[in-house]
């Protein structure tokens, strides 16, 4: 297969004048009436993303999540958090600051932990999704890691929960018998504002126990 | 004024190619409307708060040639989308160039090691945070540097190299591969060439919207690594404010040849301090053709920090460098990733 | 401590198997049918009036479904509070209007379509500048409240004449002041005396979940799904910004992502999507993004002060002086500069004391109570003072400590009306310090005080942190149904700090009723919840342990009532114990829990909460009357006695490692010891103390505001550049200790009070002190920073005698 082109949009701005450099004359002309003003907050207005014109439509794509093939409609520059979340029902990902800072939208692409607030859902196709919603064995029984958490009352609020427990699956897959410290090392790229690290690294330690059956 | 928002990001054209021919005809199709997305975290950042907005995004996600690490006659070549993590992990790199796997594995966090890619982390733009607000400051295409002025906020800008723009570039591989002349390849269209680490990094006084030598068209193919620092003293490291997800105040790369005790040839490098990474060959004259001990430590940092000048906020960073300088020569190298 | 069957156990709480498997719902993840997105026009200057908008464009553009702007509010509010939205924006980040469209991406783009027209007007980020003769002013009606009115209060040139840039004069006027004792006879008595200024940062709660709230109306009510830390005491606020009676708000909200005091009762913000869903009929999601949960989502108020200490040779405080300023943002009172000696008055319970204070009103974000107001700022502040008062006449931090704690019923805080100090109900402060000095092995590693390992120097330092730790007077609520089941009402809000679920252990522990027979209703107020206290102060385990062995007490009686009724003799003749009410002596005579609930169904009246209670909070009449029937009510407000105000203490002990080189800073161990009563919940417990302590760490080390000057912008918007600390800024490679005294307290039939306050200041304070430590064997004033929190720049240009850019009490650099 050559290159698939994703989605393609009619020009949006003035003939005869790209985008970029219409941006970059609005931008200045402001400055130089600044001082007061701020206008060096806006954007110049120029630039608007418009209903798109016929024959750029949202494309249907097959992502796979939780071992599930799901045709869905995402626009390009949808983020894999947006569409769990939003087009397939699975909020057990969270969004704590949309900038792959927190680590609240962890969720797995083939086993690996990534931030779903900064994956593009077209980059994901052919791959495998875990999400928190994916750990449950069909019987119920839960994953090491939930159970640990269960059992340990890790986390507070437990908005960062999820995440933590996608990277801590991962971690666990990796290295099942992981150092609090190798763990605390593994999971940094988690933040959890009730600051419960005591607890959630006892938590992994105990997840690790049961994954070898202790 | 027009309403702001920094948030959600802005229907633009998304390209998947799956070869590098094809992502080269796509930039050279849209030229300057085109951004070339390769990890996406730096990206993604402009993209959400609407302050960059180009039309068109190539990902080069799909490209698997790019990711490659081949070891060569003459070292390695790692493909520009190789993962963070995977030039950590690497067992040739941690073999022969163990302190580039350890400044790799100093950058973010774990999830953006596991995605953000080596050509990323070497072309992301500053975090001067002016500028990434969406201020438009010179390298916005304006006519005035925001953080530079004394009531601005400059803590974690420049004290070399500024001209008009104070911003530093953060990137932590980015001094490891110029202490190894390191080169970068590059390809327009058909077209490659190569361009040494130490001139990849471009300075405002060069192009003051730009961090790099890429310009549009331009595609980052690979990053070769040359064996010439092969199993020399590498010594990395780097100061932050946070253990992680947090940008370098300052780090060190010094690689050293010895021999008897006496030091042969040396690169000595620090980013955070600059627009580029700065090799300090004031040091490494001063310092080649002596033994290294604390006395030269001390020496190479003295000079290193020549020149330097401080804004208002950012005076500790002479001190750091000094002392950052100093111990990459006078301390033990702890590369273990 | 007494032999409970389920209180001091740990068990899981019933709200964590929906979290762990993603189930639990927080704002973001409830959806309505039609549901649109909001999205805030926000204020991109520091203070500005509106002088004109045009939405034409945005309105017009295909999917905007509505606009709320401040005309569409009813009533102006009262200065000094804030709107949702407003003409007059008073710091960036302010809401100016809500789009409302089909996408947020639409939304989004409408709000870059709209036409503002904004006029800049004075604005001041720094307190001080505003105090200073001629200094601008946030807001134009004044600097300051006087009182409860607004007003303004500047210093003469004579008040800062002999004073360096930014020095705080101590007789200066101020908007408040309070003392008790002989100040000047403190300090004659005293044999060192330290003063020195201070800065404790503004620092924003940055909860994990940002105040997402989704709204819409259905036959005259509002269903509102906010993330709030309350559930009863949000109903109230919620009704006044709809503009209906409290009966009329659904309110749901079973899992609430964070709080810290910065959403303890709702937040005005809510009433944008309230407002916007009822104008267009739809339902209304307003995601708050990170970014504007930093501006709108409060902050901490930052305290400047000069702080002036007398110490006897034995180490007794003898006179504490306080000229504390508070960075108040552009609304609202806050008690936090006052507090710090308030609190400081408590644990170190100094023989003369006086405080005076200012709260200044800045454009940057509005303020709020944030875990111990005024407390973690009072440790942060004073601990390192004490400790140089200590350093120099030779004595031991523990012992300084011990020395000055409180014990019994001790006083503290401004005298009231009648000149008496308030008082709390009890301290027992000297054991929480010495569980700590044990844990820790404080005599074994003070030695280590300024051990050098290369380039690392080591310092170690303590805390006594106290505050507040429980409410009264709410009402506790559950239902024996015949099924042999307890149903536990709970207004209470899951923030996830067990207090939800723990305090209803309460009930069962009375009844003798095993916890797997117990089902909490929680989080949603159409399941008929009763009123609680307000969750903030730490105040609920205290609370609702007492309200609900109130309705144990009143269950109690109804059992014993029915069963002499039913079995003869006398109600004081029948027990309860085994799911049975039985008679003394002769367990076999008695009635089931079963039946006893069916029994009274039979009789009604008050038994099944046919009749109720004439004291308790109308909103629980209201439920419990929709629960009559089921089985047998317990019901009661809590009417025990208060006996001083409830004050928990924690002893925190830090050991750091200073790399003078880098000015890296590495939190190498931290122990706890603490006195909150009896303990309900061990694993809940542990969570209040390390989480607070770790909260304290990036106050003493980590986050902070930093805005520029020039345009009053804040510039350290990101989480990599407020910082919040990970796990790796923390100790982590082997589990940190904590110890409680286990002494109950005397004023809860259970002993129990709260934690999670006085958690933060031991943190902070005992970092603070152990800094200073390691950088005074360095050399004398090494360890005076003074200033909070203490970065990587500010020991490189100390050590180095290097200009740091700017004056110790300049605020948000």
């Amino acid at each position: 297969m050559s290159q698939e082109i994703i989605e393609v949009t009619e020009e949006t701005t003035q003939p005869g004048v790209s985008r970029r450099s219409f941006i970059k004359g609005a931008i200045a002309a402001s400055a130089a009436v600044s001082s007061t003003n701020y206008l060096f907050r806006s954007n110049g207005g120029a630039v608007l993303a418009q209903a798109p014109a016929a024959g750029a439509v949202d494309r249907l794509i097959t992502v796979t999540v939780n071992g599930r093939s799901r045709r869905v409609e995402v626009p390009p520059m949808e983020t894999l958090a947006t569409t769990l979340r939003y087009k397939l029902g699975l909020t057990g990902t969270k969004i704590g600051c949309d900038r792959a800072e927190c680590g609240a939208c962890t969720v797995l692409v083939d086993g690996t932990p990534h931030y779903g607030c900064s994956l593009l859902t077209h980059s994901v196709r052919g791959r495998e999704v875990t999400t928190i919603e994916g750990l449950e064995a069909e019987d119920g029984t839960l994953h090491p890691v939930q159970q640990a958490v269960l059992e340990e009352q890790g986390f507070q609020c437990a908005f960062c929960m999820s995440g933590f427990i996608m990277n801590s699956v991962a971690l666990l897959n990796e290295n099942p018998s992981p150092t609090r410290k190798q763990a605390a090392e593994w999971l940094s790229g988690n933040l959890c504002r009730c600051a419960d690290y005591d607890k959630i690294l006892t938590s992994v330690q105990r997840a690790a126990e049961i994954t070898r059956g202790a | 004024m027009k309403g702001v928002i920094r948030d959600v990001i802005p229907q633009l054209e998304l390209f998947q190619p799956n070869s590098a021919d094809d992502a080269l005809a796509l930039l050279a199709e849209h030229g300057s409307d085109a951004w070339v997305y390769a990890g996406g975290l730096d990206t993604l950042d402009w993209f959400k708060d609407r302050v960059k907005r180009p039309r068109v995004v190539v990902d080069l996600g799909g490209i698997d040639s790019m990711r490659e690490i081949r070891t060569t006659a003459d070292g390695i070549e790692i493909g520009a989308m190789a993962r963070l993590i995977d030039v950590v992990n690497h067992p040739d790199i941690q073999a022969r160039f163990p302190a580039l796997a350890l400044s790799a594995k100093t950058a973010a966090s774990p999830q953006i090691r596991n995605q953000g890619t080596l050509g990323g982390n070497v072309g992301q733009d500053t975090r001067c945070w002016y500028y990434r607000d969406g201020w438009t400051c010179y390298r916005a295409g304006g006519n005035i540097c925001y953080a530079s002025p004394p009531t601005a906020m400059n803590r974690e800008h420049c004290i070399l190299g500024a001209s008009r723009c104070v911003a530093v570039n953060p990137s932590d591989t980015a001094p490891v591969l110029v202490a190894l002349d390191a080169e970068m390849v590059i390809r327009r269209g058909r077209a490659e060439r190569v361009v040494p680490a130490a001139e990849f990094f471009v300075g405002p006084e060069i192009d003051i919207e730009r961090m790099t030598a890429l310009e549009a068209g331009d595609l980052l193919m690979s990053i070769r690594v040359p064996s010439t620092w092969s199993g020399a003293r590498v010594y990395f490291e780097k100061v932050r404010d946070r253990d992680t997800w947090d940008f370098a105040l300052v780090n060190v790369a010094t690689a050293l040849r010895e021999s008897g005790g006496v030091i042969q040839d040396a690169r000595v490098v620090v980013n955070g301090v600059a627009p580029t990474p700065v090799r300090l060959t004031a040091v490494e004259n001063a310092i080649r053709g002596q033994a290294r001990n604390e006395q030269t430590a001390n020496r190479a940092g003295d000079v290193s920090i020549q020149g330097t000048v401080a804004l208002a906020q950012n005076g500790f960073k002479v001190n750091l460098m000094r002392n950052l300088v100093r111990r990459s020569i006078r301390d033990e190298v702890m590369n273990e990733v | 401590m007494a032999d409970y069957k389920l209180l001091g156990k740990n068990y899981q709480t019933p709200d964590l198997y929906a979290k762990v498997t993603g189930r639990s719902r927080y704002a973001e993840d409830h959806r309505a049918e039609g549901m649109v997105f909001a999205k805030l026009l926000s204020s991109p200057m520091p203070h500005a009036r509106v002088r004109s908008i045009n939405y034409d464009a945005a309105l017009a553009l295909p999917g905007v479904v509505g606009i709320l702007t401040p005309d569409d509010l009813p009533d102006e509010v009262d200065a000094p509070n804030e709107a949702a939205l407003t003409m007059e924006p008073r710091y960036e980040g302010e809401p100016i209007l809500a789009v409302a469209a089909v996408s947020e991406q639409i939304a989004s783009d409408a709000i870059e379509l709209i036409d503002i027209d904004l006029e800049p007007l004075e604005f001041v980020l720094d307190p001080l500048d505003s105090l200073k003769p001629g200094g601008p002013n946030a807001r134009s009606e004044g600097n300051t409240t006087i009182g409860r009115e607004l007003g303004e209060i500047k210093w003469t040139a004579a008040d800062l004449a002999g004073l360096a840039a930014g020095e705080i004069p101590m007789d200066a006027e101020a908007a408040q002041e309070w003392s008790f004792g002989d100040l000047e006879a403190g300090f004659a008595e005293a044999d060192v005396i330290v003063e020195e200024h201070s800065y404790n940062q503004s620092t924003s709660h940055q909860p994990l979940e940002s105040r997402t709230t989704m709204a819409y109306w259905e036959d005259g009510k509002l269903y509102i799904y906010p993330s709030v830390q309350s559930t009863a005491r949000a109903v109230g606020p919620m009704a006044r910004w709809a503009g209906v009676e409290p009966s009329n708000v659904v309110l749901i909200n079973e899992f609430t992502g964070g709080g810290f005091g910065g959403k303890i009762s709702g937040y005005v913000h809510a009433q944008i999507p309230i407002l916007l869903s009822k104008k267009i009929g739809r339902p209304v999601m307003m995601r708050i993004t990170r970014r504007e949960e930093n501006m709108i989502g409060r902050g901490r108020p930052g305290v400047q002060a000069r702080i002036r200490l007398g110490m006897r040779a034995d180490g007794r405080i003898t006179a504490l002086d306080i000229h504390g300023i508070g960075d108040q943002g552009p609304y609202g009172r806050s008690g936090d500069a006052m507090n710090v000696a308030g609190i400081g008055s408590l644990c170190y319970q100094p023989l003369a004391c006086r405080m005076r204070g200012t709260n200044v009103y800045t454009n940057t974000p509005p303020r709020g109570p944030q875990r111990a107001p005024g407390g973690v700022q009072s440790m942060t502040m004073l601990e390192p003072i004490i400790q140089k008062a200590a350093k120099l006449l030779g004595l031991d931090q523990v012992e300084v400590h011990k020395i000055n704690a409180p014990e019994g019923q001790a006083r503290f805080g401004p005298p009231g009306l009648n000149g008496e100090q308030g008082n709390v109900s009890s301290a027992f402060a000297r054991e929480a310090i010495d569980i700590g000095a044990e844990l820790f092995n404080w005599e074994e590693r003070k030695e280590r005080s300024g051990q050098r390992n290369g380039s690392k120097v080591t310092g170690v330092g303590m805390t006594l942190s106290a505050y507040s730790a429980g409410a009264s007077g709410v009402d506790g609520l559950f239902v024996l149904r015949p099924d042999g089941r307890l149903y536990i009402q709970s207004g209470v809000g899951n923030l996830g700090t067990g207090s939800a679920f723990d305090t209803m252990r309460a009930a069962a522990e009375g009844l003798d009723m095993p916890w797997e027979k117990c089902e909490v209703a929680w989080g949603d107020t159409s399941r008929h919840l009763p009123w609680s206290c307000s969750q903030g102060g730490s105040s609920t385990t205290h609370a609702h342990t007492r309200a609900n062995w109130a309705a144990v007490a009143d269950a109690k009686l109804k059992m014993q009532e029915i069963a002499a009724q039913d079995l003869g003799g006398a109600p004081e003749d029948y027990e309860i114990g085994g799911e049975r009410v039985y008679r003394r002596g002769n367990r076999s005579q008695g009635l089931s829990f079963a039946q006893i609930a069916q029994r009274a169904i039979d009789l009604g009246g008050k038994y099944d909460g046919h009749e109720l209670p004439e004291d308790i909070n109308g909103m629980t009449t209201a439920s419990a009357t929709a629960l009559a029937g089921q089985g047998l009510m317990g019901v009661a407000k809590d009417n025990y006695e208060e006996g001083g105000r409830r004050m928990s203490f924690v002893a925190g002990f830090a050991e750091v490692e200073v790399d003078i080189e880098t000015g890296n800073i590495k939190i190498v161990d931290y122990a706890a010891g603490s006195d909150a009563g009896t303990i309900l919940h061990p694993k809940t417990y542990e969570g209040q103390i390390f989480g607070g302590a770790i909260q304290g760490f990036s106050v003493a080390l980590a986050s902070k505001w930093v805005y520029d000057r020039q345009w009053g912008l804040m510039v350290a918007k990101r989480f990599y550049s407020n910082r919040p600390p990970g796990m790796l800024d923390v100790p982590h490679e082997a589990p940190m200790k904590w110890g409680n005294a286990d002494l109950p307290d005397p004023f809860n039939p259970l002993g129990a009070k709260g934690i999670g306050e006085a958690a933060q200041g031991a943190g902070s304070g005992a970092v603070a002190n152990a800094i200073a430590d390691a950088l005074e064997s360095l050399g004398e004033g090494n360890g005076d920073f003074h200033r909070s929190p203490v970065t990587r720049d500010m020991i490189l240009t100390k050590l180095e005698q290097a200009p740091s850019g700017h004056d110790r009490l300049t605020a948000h650099v």
